[in-house]
């Protein structure tokens, strides 16, 4: 056999949703150098339609180049270098315009001023409507205090930040050990490990 | 495996860039879709640009194409929005045949509806005679193997077990029984001055 007649036989095979990918991959290598197996593919088509219905569509209709020479006609468009190049030299353009806005600044940002100077302890950002943190029966000191009580009352606030999170750990913890023991199967001790529980133990001998 | 699964290699290798795979396509749709168009249209020049038009289309979206129905079922409506969508640009009105692809039963009548010019029509009459006489004129075993394949839509396998004989034989019985076929339809096309 040879390799026209093996191709010709996958094709064959093709027709029949039996041709493995390999072959499959071989014969759309030969399509390109081999205009007969197209024709081929194309004819085979036709009897299928003929054999199985009695009347073939549209016998004459053949657009398979014209779709090809357009797609391909698009495709090598968008790979050409200059249009490759047109891109690039767009996307340079915005990544520049973009960064010098970012680094020159804003005539409308308020420069050296404090949350606290302004009015109402609210800086107006457009769009954003204003809250009031809290925490517990305790407000946050971000805004209208003096300069000289901020750093107590900041290393305060990250204390009790501290505490809240290695509460909410623990807790966690608890809850993940007792799920854990309800739904495994196999006898299970869960171990989480909390920095900030472990610091406070010494460490073992 | 299907022939069906053979358009899906196709398709997924098309979405992969390969053109060649839906050249492949191209080919085995564009009679199937010139005639859904004809129903739109009846100019064939305008019949082939609109085919055209479908595939280039349906080539552009093949990435949303996920399988869930045929790729045929898929081609088929793009085909008949872009048969729709011209007869909108052109100002026109559908044809009486082509309300039917509304319908579920629109892909069965298409077989059913006449299609293309009486010269097609003709020419198609003249071919299944010849393709007719071809599987006749056959051996019998090649004859009962592309039969069972084209008619039963039996797989390699089960005709194998059908006629008691290995895969590879049944394969072979296949490409052979087409090949016989196929030098008969090749001469009458040849002959015949309308096929491109």
């Amino acid at each position: 056999m040879t390799t026209s007649e093996r191709e010709y036989e996958t094709l064959s095979a093709m027709m029949d949703g039996e041709a493995d990918e390999l072959e499959l991959r071989r014969v759309l290598d030969s399509t390109s150098s081999d205009p007969a197996l197209r024709e081929k593919w194309r004819r085979q088509q036709m009897v299928r339609e003929l054999l199985q219905n009695r009347r073939i569509s549209q016998p004459t209709v053949e657009v398979s180049s014209a779709v090809t020479k357009a797609l391909t006609g698009r495709k090598s468009a968008i790979s050409n270098p200059i249009w490759s190049m047109a891109v690039a030299a767009s996307v340079t353009m915005a990544v520049v315009l973009g960064g010098q806005q970012l680094l020159v600044p804003q005539s409308n940002v308020m420069e050296g001023t404090l949350v606290s100077d302004v009015v109402g302890g609210v800086v107006p950002v457009l769009g954003a409507q204003p809250v009031q943190a809290s925490l517990g029966a305790r407000s946050l000191p971000v805004a209208g205090r003096q300069m000289e009580s901020a750093d107590s009352e900041r290393r305060e606030v990250a204390a009790m930040y501290e505490r809240l999170a290695q509460d909410r750990y623990r807790n966690l913890g608890r809850r993940h050990a007792s799920a854990a023991a309800q739904t495994h199967p196999a006898p299970y001790i869960s171990y989480v490990r909390s920095p900030a529980a472990s610091a406070e133990k010494p460490p073992l001998q | 495996m299907t022939a069906s699964e053979t358009d899906q290699q196709l398709v997924q290798r098309t979405q992969r860039g390969d053109l060649r795979a839906f050249d492949l396509l191209v080919l085995k749709y564009q009679g199937r879709i010139a005639a859904l168009v004809s129903r739109y249209v009846s100019d064939p020049s305008e019949v082939e640009d609109v085919t055209q038009e479908a595939f280039i289309k349906a080539y552009r979206a093949i990435d949303k194409f996920r399988g869930d129905s045929a790729f045929y079922t898929w081609l088929y409506r793009i085909a008949a929005n872009a048969a729709k969508n011209y007869l909108v640009s052109r100002r026109r009105r559908p044809s009486a045949d082509a309300t039917l692809e509304d319908t579920e039963v629109g892909q069965q009548a298409e077989l059913l509806a006449d299609v293309g010019t009486p010269e097609a029509v003709a020419m198609g009459e003249e071919l299944a005679a010849v393709v007719e006489d071809a599987l006749a004129s056959l051996p019998e075993e090649l004859q009962a193997a592309l039969t069972l394949r084209e008619f039963e839509g039996l797989s390699y396998d089960d005709i194998a077990a059908v006629l008691d004989c290995p895969v590879g034989t049944v394969r072979s019985r296949i490409f052979r029984a087409r090949e016989a076929i196929d030098e008969r339809v090749k001469q009458q096309m040849s002959g015949e001055s309308g096929f491109r």
